[in-house]
């Protein structure tokens, strides 16, 4: 700790005197890198230590849980010692004459007097410690609970299941995801090649809808779709996709100004209409920009839980995974192994979709953010 | 003409893309929906049973499509509410207790009429559980289920420290002699209180942050709940003025004392932690004694044989022992009032009874059913638990009801539950002041209660 | 020029304008339908006792909801007061954090610069639900692994959930999460500074901090400013997390009482959509005023190059 500004102290003055030779200042670069990286390193251990936990968690029963809260964070048992029938449990112990012996607990022990039996000699009498129960350190045997994972993924007779849930949640996502790419192609075509009456204040309505909470519209569109008969279906939560997005019309319209438009004007002398410009020319040029659109909208709808909560309250077969979720949560709420290893199959989808297409992710969030 | 052409394509698509969601069609048999989630039937082997049950029921006619929908117990309430107010009410609701039939107070069909025009037989009930159930709505459910409350404790807990069991029976004293009370739970409660060098709680050493056992517990009710144990009442008098009696005072005294100056009852943040096992205390086995109802039986996990119950202790003499007493209730909306009926009289007195009876842990207000019903715990938990504690535990059900309805219900319970959570989660209060803060606002609640649910009767009686 | 074009040819301009507005139509019902419509209409449900219970017809009910948000009701201004008191805390901490974060990686001493911006990306897209439940273990008071973590070097951790004192700092740091989109945009703002700014400014002698200060922060404040008010909307948006933590009973109850918590409770499990409507108009009206404040004070801070915006 406190060499590390010394050295560095001493750097900076030999390179004042300038007598450093390269193979120093490569040291000096080596040294930056090092520590920056370091630190990020720890930065990002830090910052995905709560996957560590979930995973943890999720291979323990119940009462390597409640074992853990005091032991150690593994999913852990008290390992034991079968004698006459009997699973003794074993201690690590510190004799008087100081040597340290695993020892197996006697029923007879109570709380402040313990009887100890040696596995090595179990004929011999019982050592007889005066120590207090809980100030004996058990003998932790790890044992991962891999079956959890099967057991939430074949789900509780009864319970709705999560492939189940996992299918509900892509068909609303790929519906949603047809809607918003479809609408806001077109609107964002409008946008970037035809003249519009009042274009500008029309485009800064649009935009000016991102602002917009969803509060203010929340109960007359649900009342709306309660009339239509909606409510206990999934139309609510695809339909208004089917409108255009303000984020996505405004990703898909700098996308479009980047294209030439010569390559519309070409198409257009052989015939075409715009429609068809749209079909032939725009749209093959676009597919980074469709594929950042579409997996928005797909992490978006697996993450989206308010308006399911709304409109799916009592459907438990139609809900999407976010919902369904919540129901693991409750049924295994004493048991968060289970809710753990639920969670964790959950997050999985996105989570390796996003390593598998991170490319077009992080595009699709540059373009949005630094074009405004 | 091609923008024609583009609005027909989109025109197309729509059509398809709102083709492809079935409609329900609603022609032949009649679907009648259960809902479940105001009282018990959300542990996964009770899902299961449930779920058991619908399909036996619809495999055995084919007129009637029975539904069943299953929510948390947390959010049963907000649920049904969403549901009744949108026009997707179920038609049996159930299993559910007072505190879940009265915060829908008004919302329950009488089923006079149907037990009239069905034959169905009441005289198989004792007649006062019957007329428990008759209020001014009418008639508002049948006898089903009963859970009387006593004192689960841990054998093995109790031999290691060395401490006497409680008594066995109403009446009896504890093991030196004294009167089986409040005070000597307290007392045995801080003996059973451990922290991790094994000091308990009465001892100089103990360090109250790193406790690791505790006494006791009154788990999974509210401060009504909680407060019943010493002494029956509903924090709203006669002219309908919110109060609360000395008995209750000195309980909330006697709680918050324990958890946060005696340390044998554990606080919020112990409670719902991993050493806890996430809420379910008495389950993972760090403590000793834990009030609640004969449905916990339910819900023991891995401490499956070395317990027992004993009798609920007395304060100033006298004993209450809280009482649920669940059923299922039809909505006075359902379209289908008689088929309706038909698979409620299948739930609680049919071939599906015995069966659901058993998986909740009620007590069957069918006289026949009782004796099986021990008996197949008895299986369950073969270490020869006392159940007849658990009879004589009817004798001192609580009267008022600790789930009897208050005005402005559901207000008034999530103004009760913040009270607990204040208590269970912040060291350093005035109790007393915070009581009395509670009953300025029920106050309000009261006051401001809708016309439309005031005017219902708050006498629906125990379940038995 | 193509406007010039299209000027001097009406007719195919008129058909060009007719097929824009055709395209455009989508967004024009959308708006109307989910939008505009709902907005005037959650607006005239204000004044009147709306249930959807069914029967009923709705009535004006005399200006009751409005005297009950102004005379009685206590709850909203407890959760407005929540809202500021989350917002203390979030809105700083959505920008400081990204920005670190973005100039870590954007350092040219950070080896392995695409596997860190990935990993630190990848929890944004962790469904909210699968965060809360992880960071209500993490958050643990006896036994979650912060509290753990804490008590190793000997500190007694807070009751992050319950206590009045800690849920904010709590609610904030399962927020965290969410913060990968923003350092995103930051970095890329960052990685398009000129570099002869910084070589100009190395020459005047600036240090590295200073740099950062007087180059960088000034180069990417619209962006910054972008991130404040989507940060901002996000703070009136914010429901799930305390919603999901308050219904299992594991967060405080009045700490996060927050103005769409009430609003939900109020709407949808209370039926009293007439009052909900005003809780909406009520958030509306701050989240507007909050938005027009930072736009306000845009000129003051927020650097735009010589670049146009079309």
């Amino acid at each position: 700790m406190t060499t590390q500004p010394l050295e560095l102290t001493t750097t900076k003055a030999r390179s004042h005197v300038n007598t450093v030779p390269a193979y120093f200042r490569q040291l000096k670069y080596m040294g930056a890198v090092g520590s920056v990286t370091l630190f990020a390193l720890i930065l990002v251990s830090a910052y995905l230590m709560p996957f560590a936990y979930g995973a943890l968690t999720s291979l323990k029963t119940r009462e390597q849980i409640v074992t853990s809260a005091n032991g150690p964070i593994l999913p852990v048992d008290h390992a034991t010692f079968e004698w006459e029938g009997q699973q003794l449990q074993l201690y690590r112990v510190t004799l008087p004459d100081g040597e340290e012996r695993e020892l197996a607990r006697l029923p007879e022990s109570t709380l402040r007097m313990q009887y100890m039996l040696d596995p090595e000699n179990p004929t011999a009498p019982p050592i007889e410690l005066e120590i207090r129960r809980p100030q004996l350190q058990p003998v932790w045997k790890l044992n991962p609970h891999w079956e959890n994972f099967k057991l939430v993924w074949e789900g509780q007779q009864g319970m709705v299941r999560l492939p189940r849930l996992m299918l509900n949640t892509i068909l609303i996502a790929v519906f949603g995801v047809i809607g918003t790419v479809m609408s806001s192609l077109v609107v964002a075509y409008a946008f970037a090649r035809f003249p519009l009456p009042f274009k500008r204040t029309i485009f800064l309505v649009l935009i000016g809808t991102i602002i917009l909470p969803r509060q203010v519209t929340l109960v007359p569109t649900y009342a709306l779709f309660v009339a239509l008969g909606w409510k206990g279906t999934w139309l609510p939560l695809i339909v208004p996709h089917f409108f255009a997005n303000a984020y996505n019309v405004f990703l898909f319209r700098q996308y479009f100004m980047t294209i030439p438009r010569e390559l519309d004007e070409a198409a257009m002398i052989d015939g075409a209409n715009p429609l068809q410009i749209l079909i032939r020319v725009i749209i093959p040029q676009s597919f980074p920009v469709i594929m950042a659109v579409s997996l928005f909208h797909f992490v978006y709808a697996w993450n989206d839980y308010f308006e399911p909560l709304l409109y799916l309250q009592g459907k438990p077969e139609l809900q999407p995974i976010s919902i369904g979720i919540q129901n693991y949560n409750y049924i295994y709420d004493q048991q968060q192994g289970l809710l753990q290893a639920s969670v964790l199959i959950t997050l999985l989808v996105p989570v390796a979709l996003f390593f598998m297409m991170q490319r077009f992710f992080m595009q699709g969030v540059v373009v949005t953010g630094v074009d405004k | 003409m091609s923008t024609k052409r583009y609005f027909f394509a989109i025109s197309v698509l729509f059509a398809l893309i709102l083709g492809s969601f079935p409609v329900f069609a609603q022609d032949g048999p009649v679907t009648i929906t259960w809902f479940v989630g105001l009282g018990a039937g959300g542990q996964p082997e009770q899902i299961a049973a449930q779920n058991a049950v619908v399909e036996a029921f619809n495999a055995s006619q084919d007129d009637i499509v029975l539904e069943i929908i299953i929510v948390d117990n947390n959010v049963a309430q907000d649920t049904l509410g969403t549901l009744i107010a949108t026009g997707d009410a179920p038609d049996i609701v159930g299993p559910v207790g007072l505190a879940g039939s009265n915060a829908f107070a008004g919302n329950w069909l009488d089923l006079e009429p149907l037990v009239e025009s069905s034959g169905f037989d009441l005289s198989r009930y004792d007649e006062a559980a019957v007329d428990s159930y008759r209020t001014d709505e009418g008639l508002v459910g049948l006898p089903f289920a009963t859970f009387p409350s006593f004192i689960y404790y841990r054998r093995d807990l109790f031999d290691e420290s060395g401490i006497p069991y409680p008594p066995s029976a109403y009446g009896e004293p504890y093991a030196d002699g004294d009167e089986w009370t409040m005070d000597k739970l307290r007392e045995i409660g801080m003996l059973l209180t451990l922290d991790e060098n094994g000091y308990n709680a009465t001892e100089e050493e103990f360090n109250p942050d790193a406790i690791i056992q505790w006494g006791f517990v009154s788990q999974w009710t509210d401060p009504r709940g909680h407060a019943s144990l010493f002494g029956a009442a509903n924090p709203i008098d006669e002219d309908g003025n919110a109060y609360v009696p000395d008995s209750w005072r000195a309980a909330f005294d006697w709680f918050y004392k324990g958890i946060w100056e005696d340390h044998f009852i554990p606080n919020g943040a112990q409670a719902g932690s991993d050493i806890l096992a996430n809420g379910n205390a008495f389950a993972s086995g760090n403590v000793a004694m834990a009030h609640t109802h004969l449905w916990y039986t339910c819900c023991l996990g891995d401490v499956t044989d070395n317990w027992d119950i004993a009798p609920v202790p007395s304060y100033n003499g006298v004993t209450t022992a809280k009482l649920h007493g669940d059923t299922f209730r039809i909505l006075n909306s359902t379209e289908h009032p008689e088929e309706a009926f038909e698979v409620l009289t299948y739930l609680i007195a049919g071939d599906a009874a015995p069966q659901l009876l058993q998986v909740y842990g009620g007590m069957p207000a069918l006289p026949e059913l009782q004796e099986d019903f021990f008996a197949t715990l008895d299986e369950t938990y073969p270490q020869g638990v006392n159940w007849q504690v658990a009879i004589d535990s009817l004798a001192y059900a609580d009267s008022p009801n600790h789930e009897s309805y208050l005005p402005n219900f559901r207000r008034v319970t999530d103004r009760i539950g913040e009270f607990q959570v204040l208590y269970e989660n912040t060291p350093g209060l005035d109790i007393q002041a915070e009581l009395d803060a509670l009953i300025a606002d029920l106050q309000v609640l009261y006051e401001t209660a809708d016309e439309e649910s005031s005017d219902v009767d708050t006498g629906v009686g125990s379940g038995s | 020029m193509a406007v010039q074009k299209k000027r001097t040819m009406s007719p195919l301009m008129r058909q060009q304008r007719r097929w824009g507005l055709i395209f455009l139509s989508p967004w024009v019902f959308g708006f109307l339908a989910f939008g505009l419509i709902p907005i005037i209409a959650s607006l005239i449900f204000s004044f009147t006792d709306f249930r959807l219970t069914s029967g009923e017809a709705i009535q004006f009910n005399n200006f009751e909801n409005w005297r009950r948000l102004f005379t009685q009701d206590t709850v909203i201004k407890d959760a407005i007061l929540n809202t500021l008191r989350f917002a203390a805390i979030a809105l700083p901490l959505s920008i400081v954090m990204p920005l670190l974060l973005a100039a870590l990686l954007n350092s040219k001493y950070l080896f392995g610069k695409s596997i860190f911006r990935t990993l630190f990306y990848m929890p944004y897209v962790v469904p909210i639900i699968s965060a809360i439940y992880i960071w209500r273990g993490m958050l643990g008071t006896e036994a979650g692994w912060i509290n753990r973590i804490l008590a190793e070097i000997g500190i007694k951790g807070p009751n992050w959930l319950q206590d009045a004192a800690f849920i904010y700092p709590a609610l904030n740091i399962i927020g965290l999460w969410t913060l990968g989109n923003a350092m995103l945009i930051m970095l890329a703002a960052m990685q398009g500074v000129p570099t002869e700014l910084y070589e100009a400014a190395k020459v005047d002698g600036a240090g590295p901090i200073r740099r950062f200060f007087s180059i960088t922060i000034p180069m990417i404040s619209p962006v910054i400013f972008y991130n404040l008010i989507l940060s901002v909307i996000g703070i009136f948006r914010y429901f799930e997390v305390p919603y999901i933590l308050r219904e299992d009973q594991s967060a405080n109850q009045a700490a996060t009482m927050f103005p769409n918590v009430y609003l939900y409770k109020e709407g949808f499990a209370l039926n009293d959509m007439g009052y909900a409507s005003v809780l909406a108009w009520v958030i509306f009206v701050l989240a507007m005023g909050a938005t027009i404040l930072i736009f306000m004070s845009a000129r003051f801070w927020v650097y735009y190059g010589a670049e146009e915006r079309d």
